[in-house]
């Protein structure tokens, strides 16, 4: 009994199941989007340019923690140079982590990295950092990797993040060897 | 008649732990209990009294609904209502239990949303530890007391010394003063994985690449013992968590000592492709 | 093309375009996986009578089982049983059709499920296994910490799984928007026939995504793509939200197909029309819907933003209204009928009893602060199966006693049919109530061995689950029964309360039914 009516609803409900594969392959791009838009997940923002002239910085100070973790399979030491430091809200700092190989052989990371508390980071803005970038460092050899970064004023409207005094940037080195996972049956 | 409930589900909470477990050990579960862990924390606190609101609740709306459902049952049982009516609607009646169902829904979301924003807040933390999970054990940063770490790792059974629960027992406790709020950084260095204490109201995944962070204050000296909360291998089950609250002076003390005990922060980051290490059953059953 | 004239033999079966005997053929895969899922839950729960470490020495071994009990349950329990069982039997019955829009669609659906169930086996007994846990979490399932064949094989039996579910709710849909007996409008169709639309509209909602999910852990592990490896900016927690975005309407798939058999049998035992015929079929419309925006009440402690979390509180709560209002409702249907207890209806009554019980320990889990003390614990375990081992399972039992004589021409007894309830009644309670109380305590999920303190109620339960298993072998003894010593039913066992049309044909219904369509003048006593 397959009467162009039947073929008209199984035809509509073939494109509706096609549009919910495309919608679950369109989240990835807009997952990333989103947490960087809202800072949901602790995503801090990049900002582009620095503070914009003509936003006041506040009188208030925010203690900025640092935290770093190294993956076991790669062999660096990465510290941050100081564990924690105050900042005025709005003022642009500088912060400097060390890496250093302390494998026999040269070795790539990259890094992952978020802020804490959540309702903290889309506040928090990235000037520059070593974060996009693969890092290859020659066995024994160290190098100073800087951030700068700023606590936007803007914190001081919301409610929810007014009260935050500490925030704390983390960051995770992985190996970055493109030969990784691949599964071996 | 809202502290009314909230006494009553008391009284029925308490009657019910009282009744099924040996209160004297707090920090770890007693035989036979049905209720929550003794709470020690000011988180643990509320949820315990936010969970006397939901017992109550679901107590009485499932025995209601049972008690109904056999009063209908004898009531309009065939022989004793041989003709069925007809009546399908009752608007008044509809509205009464869509209506009737929100408010109670509203009833539990204030405190509920309470709680959430507790456990969410952020204030001066007193100190920071950092808890990094892996394949199957914990290991425990102090950045604000000398950068050391170590690794505190399931007491297998035949290692068991008098006294020391098993499954729960771990070389290392993360030590942490009473009384005093502490931040938690967490994340993991291969699965998700799960730390939690659940009498200190505390359970965050840790995940890899990522940090999330917590708090906890304890109220009193003791060990609080939790196991790892996300399934992460073959050893899921063995990998406890404990928890030991000390004195503030205790605590210096203890602290000044670890540092000097385990390898320096920065050395232990140096380990070079370690394998996970293997805890397995056969050894820990034995 | 005269009715007598249908294929024999093996063809009749492998090369079957005939509703009813898909509809059996689902129903016995169903029961094949019952046995296996149910095999490896008792395992579990003989390792778990008692502290230690007794039979399962190797915890991947029990990891698998943890896996494969929760896959086979839902995927090849529940769902064939509800959907492409009695979804198959009664829809076109009860709307008067002669067969499905696309019959040989039907037959793929079928077989592409019980190649999916081989592959899962296969997954099973390959390379260790996927010790994963139905959910599949990365990085625990990737290749780094999985190697092998396992996970990649289960992964395929998934998505031929969730293929044949999409052919299957393609087919239910266009049947019935298109097929309706002359006079039939959708508010005179049966509620189980609502229930069946809901559900195969969710099931095409949500598959896909499990379906593009499951695609990109398949790339990461085997193609070098990172999705969800943190190393190569990829999040772990992306596919959690993707997984449950699935995983929770998935849930009300399994139950909603189980509302529908609920109502009918209410209403036939009450010999009354349904309570608030449009009440009902438009809760359940909304309960699916609302359905798909709760995912993240699975994911409170992943480290997920408060305002997001306070959103999934209030979300998550919502659906507990039109839920209460199906549960009013049917009381209600029962109220002022002439009710009788036969094993249909006392299964029926149980499944409102103890879904109710199970509902509520879901509001307790819907808040996020009380999870936290909650999440991954025997609390949770005990709140699902309450909801899908005992309310679910009940109304595919209920089912099966309803509409068994029609389906086979022979009726079940009820002496043993009662005994049967019975026995599951005190077996189901027996191992998972005691489960709250472990949960609460502190014991979390998926552990092969527990602190001394848990023992107790971890005997209990096993317990409970040893008189389960046995009133499952009943169960099974009783179908045995039926098909071989029942005696004829009639086109008729219920009376009057017994209202649809499925009840108009011969027991056992004929291989070709409704060839001449029925003239639907009135509603169907459901209003």
């Amino acid at each position: 009994m397959t009467n162009r009516r039947h073929i008209y609803t199984a035809a509509s409900l073939f494109l509706l199941v096609a549009g919910m594969v495309g919608l679950a392959f369109a989240s990835v791009p807009l997952y990333r989007l989103f947490c960087q838009v809202t800072g949901f997940g602790g995503t801090p923002r990049v900002a582009t340019g620095g503070l914009s002239t003509g936003t006041d910085s506040s009188d208030r100070q925010i203690t900025v923690r640092f935290d770093s973790n190294v993956n076991s399979a790669l062999p660096w030491r990465f510290k941050p140079v100081l564990r924690q430091t105050s900042v005025r809200i709005g003022e642009e700092k500088l912060a400097l982590f060390t890496a250093e190989n302390i494998g026999e052989k040269a070795a790539t990371g990259t890094a992952s990295f978020n802020v804490t508390p959540y309702k903290a980071a889309r506040y928090f803005a990235k000037v520059q950092c070593f974060c996009f970038e693969e890092q290859r460092l020659e066995a024994g050899q160290k190098v100073d990797m800087p951030v700068s970064f700023f606590v936007d004023p803007e914190i001081l409207d919301d409610p929810n993040a007014r009260d935050v005094s500490t925030i704390t940037l983390s960051y995770t080195f992985f190996p970055a060897e493109p030969e990784g996972d691949a599964n071996s049956w | 008649m809202f502290t009314h409930f909230r006494s009553v589900a008391t009284l029925i909470a308490l009657a019910c732990a009282t009744v099924a477990s040996d209160s004297s050990a707090a920090g770890l579960a007693t035989p036979w209990q049905v209720d929550l862990q003794p709470a020690a924390s000011p988180v643990a606190e509320q949820i315990q009294s936010f969970n006397a609101i939901l017992f109550t609740m679901e107590a009485l709306i499932t025995l209601g609904v049972l008690g109904l459902m056999g009063f209908i049952i004898w009531r309009f049982n065939a022989k004793r209502n041989p003709v069925p009516n007809k009546r399908t609607h009752n608007t008044a009646l509809e509205v009464l239990w869509t209506v009737v169902p929100i408010l109670i829904l509203v009833v539990i979301a204030f405190p509920s949303l309470r709680l959430l924003f507790f456990m969410d807040r952020t204030f001066d933390a007193d100190m920071t530890i950092k808890v990094v999970g892996h394949q199957w054990y914990w290991s425990y940063e102090y950045p604000d007391h000398g950068d050391f770490t170590f690794d505190s790792v399931m007491i297998p059974d035949d290692e068991l010394k008098p006294g020391q629960p098993r499954l729960l027992a771990v070389d290392n406790p993360v030590v942490v003063p009473v009384g005093v709020n502490v931040r938690v950084l967490l994340t993991s260095d291969d699965v998700i994985h799960s730390w939690a204490v659940p009498s200190l109201g505390l359970k965050t995944d840790t995940v890899p690449g990522r940090t999330n962070e917590t708090w906890v204050r304890v109220n009193e000296e003791g060990t609080y013992y939790g196991m790892c909360s996300e399934l992460c291998g073959v050893n899921h089950g063995y990998m406890p968590v404990a928890v030991k609250a000390v004195s503030k002076a205790e605590f210096d003390v203890w602290s000044k000592n670890a540092k000097q005990e385990f390898a320096d922060n920065g050395a232990s980051t140096t380990r070079v492709v370690q394998a996970p290490r293997e805890v397995s059953p056969r050894e820990v059953s034995q | 093309m005269s009715a007598a004239h249908h294929p024999t033999g093996w063809r009749r079966w492998v090369y079957s375009t005939n509703h009813k005997d898909i509809g059996t053929m689902y129903i016995v895969l169903s029961m094949i996986g019952a046995i296996i899922g149910g095999g490896m839950s008792w395992y579990i729960r003989l390792e778990l009578a008692q502290p230690g470490i007794q039979f399962i020495d190797d915890t991947q071994l029990y990891n698998v089982m943890v896996t494969a009990h929760g896959f086979l349950m839902v995927f090849f329990v529940v769902m064939p049983a509800m959907i492409g069982g009695f979804g198959n039997w009664f829809v076109p019955l009860m709307i008067g059709a002669p067969d499905m829009s696309f019959p040989r669609m039907n037959n793929i659906s079928f077989w592409l499920l019980a190649a999916a169930l081989v592959l899962l086996v296969l997954a099973g007994v390959t390379g260790g296994g996927p010790g994963t846990g139905w959910t599949v979490y990365p990085p625990l399932s990737s290749a780094t910490y999985h190697p092998g064949p396992a996970v990649d094989l289960a992964i395929l039996s998934l998505h031929v799984a969730g293929a044949s579910s999409i052919l299957g709710a393609i087919n239910l849909i266009t049947t019935i928007v298109n097929m309706r007996a002359p006079g039939m409008t959708m508010h005179r169709a049966p509620l189980f026939v609502w229930a069946i639309l809901v559900t195969a509209f969710l099931l095409l909602l949500a598959i896909p995504v499990l379906a593009g999910a499951l695609t990109m852990l398949l790339t990461d592990r085997n193609f070098g793509t990172t999705f969800f490896v943190p190393e190569g900016g990829g999040d772990p927690i992306l596919w959690q939200h993707l997984f449950w975005f699935f995983g929770h309407p998935e849930v009300y798939i399994i139950i909603i197909p189980a509302f529908g058999i609920i109502s009918q049998i209410i209403a036939t035992f009450s010999k009354k029309p349904v309570f608030g015929y449009l009440g009902m079929a438009y809760a359940m419309c909304a309960i699916g819907f609302v359905g798909f925006v709760v995912w993240a009440h699975h994911m409170y402690t992943v480290g997920l933003d408060v305002n997001t979390r306070a959103y999934f509180v209030l979300a998550t709560m919502v659906i507990a209204v039109p839920t209460g209002i199906k549960i009013f409702s049917w009381l209600a249907t029962m109220w002022g009928g002439s009710i009788e207890l036969k094993t249909p209806m006392l299964f029926a009554t149980g499944f409102i009893a103890l879904f109710v019980a199970g509902g509520v320990t879901g509001v307790v889990l819907s808040n996020a602060g009380m999870d936290v003390a909650l999440h991954d614990t025997y609390y949770v375990v005990a709140h699902f199966h309450y909801v899908l081992s005992i309310a679910a399972v009940f109304a595919m039992y209920a089912g099966f006693y309803y509409w068994i004589g029609k389906m086979s021409g022979r009726q079940y007894s009820e002496t043993l049919g009662k005994i049967h309830f019975w026995a599951s009644f005190v077996g189901v309670n027996l191992l998972f109530f005691p489960q709250h109380f472990l949960g609460a305590a502190g014991m979390p999920r998926r552990i092969p061995d527990y602190p001394d303190a848990y023992a107790g109620w971890n005997m209990v339960s096993s317990v409970g689950a040893l008189i389960t298993a046995i009133g499952t072998f009943f169960f099974l003894y009783i179908v045995w029964h039926t098909l071989t010593r029942g005696r004829a039913a009639e086109a008729n066992p219920w009376g009057v309360g017994a209202t649809t049309l499925e009840w108009t044909v011969p027991s056992p219904a004929p291989f070709h039914t409704h060839e001449d369509l029925p003239k639907i003048e009135a509603a169907q006593g459901v209003e």
